[in-house]
């Protein structure tokens, strides 16, 4: 079975595979968008750390600001929900066990689920 | 040369080619990097390439808004231009008093600067109510003189025997410009379309003035506004030049083949 010439021509073709393409990467995006960030944050010597305060800063035009603010676990485990931007950062502190680098992280697209690879590390300051 | 040194030719090509499009390249490979355009020494090849720059362009502007805008702009103006060309290029194949001054004036209106052309653009927009609507973006570029040449010498291309033909089998002119002019017109059609696509998509000047809410904007603007706002001339500006390049990219290379055979056609004629 041959298309039609009219189907076979790249003025429906491109556009078609456009729309695919666009139709798919909207259905993925629909089924991770869940606004969730987790990660764990550790100190110098790789113990977890429970208590530690972690911000979430959203990226703005030109200026990163802090939208969040959560506690870790005993493991050192900490979670975000309702993050709907698409690039943030993460920054731990702990009054007694010092501060950790701030960590940008770049997502796809807004409110992607997102689970830190490595964990944040605090270090005294 | 040609006969005895093949290669001499295409090695002139190749460079000539590369120095053409080093611009281009260079504006990719800042998009998808975080380096500046202006860095020193500069670098050939990317360093830590990502696609990051791309989304910051989608949210952190309302990029889909100028995309919806500048297509839904273009799209009338492609439509307007194919139908109303080809009717302006098809009256002038035919014999009518005063033709000869026609195409004169015609011809003259060429010679004047869009920029002057404005203030009266602006009252008739305003005068027809299309201020800061789609319709009164793509207004001024519904027909362009250049096309209707174009269209005007396809036409005359097409043997007078046939259109002798199809007026003696009883179709109308309409029939005639619509069901054998323009199917064997392509290559002008699709010159039209390239050039009427690019010049709406690429417009600055017009909309400019004639949009009053940012919901209106077209990427053009949408550019100069991200500009204005990052103040920067690194990845993210870049990516968006990239995203504003890309749809005219695509539409010139699905075309290319009838957009050169329309600008050729007819040009080596007698």
């Amino acid at each position: 079975m041959t298309l039609p010439a009219w189907m076979r021509s790249r003025w429906v073709v491109v556009p078609g595979l456009i729309a695919v393409a666009t139709v798919a990467w909207n259905v993925h995006v629909a089924a991770n968008a869940t606004g969730v960030i987790e990660g764990r944050v550790v100190d110098a010597q790789g113990r977890p750390v429970a208590g530690a305060t972690v911000t979430l800063f959203n990226r703005s035009f030109i200026t990163n600001d802090p939208r969040q603010r959560t506690l870790t676990d005993a493991d050192g485990y900490f979670r975000f929900e309702n993050n709907d931007s698409h690039a943030v950062q993460l920054e731990a502190e702990r009054a007694d066990r010092g501060r950790s680098e701030r960590r940008t992280v770049r997502l796809w697209f807004r409110a992607q689920e997102h689970r830190l690879a490595a964990p944040l590390v605090l270090t005294a300051r | 040369m040609r006969r005895h040194f093949p290669w001499a030719r295409h090695a002139v090509l190749i460079l000539v080619s590369a120095a053409m499009l080093l611009p281009f390249y260079w504006v990719l490979k800042t998009a998808i990097t975080d380096e500046n355009i202006y860095a020193y020494p500069p670098r050939l090849t990317p360093l830590d390439p990502h696609l990051f720059n791309f989304v910051d362009v989608w949210y952190l502007i309302p990029f889909p808004r100028y995309l919806l805008n500048s297509a839904i702009v273009s799209a009338l103006a492609v439509a307007g231009n194919v139908v109303l060309n080809a009717l302006a290029g098809y009256a002038l194949t035919r014999h009518f008093p005063a033709k000869r001054l026609v195409l004169l004036l015609l011809l003259s209106c060429m010679l004047i600067p869009f920029q002057a052309t404005i203030i009266p653009a602006y009252l008739i927009s305003a005068r027809l109510g299309v201020l800061n609507t789609h319709l009164g973006l793509a207004l001024p570029l519904l027909s362009t003189i250049v096309c209707i040449f174009i269209y005007k010498a396809a036409f005359e291309a097409v043997p007078k025997s046939l259109i002798d033909a199809a007026r003696i089998d009883g179709l109308s002119e309409w029939r005639i410009i619509a069901t054998v002019l323009l199917p064997l017109s392509k290559p002008a059609i699709a010159t039209n379309v390239i050039l009427a696509f690019i010049w709406s998509w690429n417009s600055f000047m017009w909309p400019l003035i004639i949009t009053r809410d940012a919901e209106m904007q077209t990427l053009p603007l949408g550019l100069a506004r991200f500009l204005s706002y990052l103040e920067d001339t690194t990845g993210a500006l870049y990516a968006f030049v990239v995203m504003v390049l890309l749809p005219g990219i695509l539409v010139f290379l699905m075309a290319q083949k009838e957009f050169i055979r329309g600008l050729t056609s007819g040009a080596t004629k007698g």
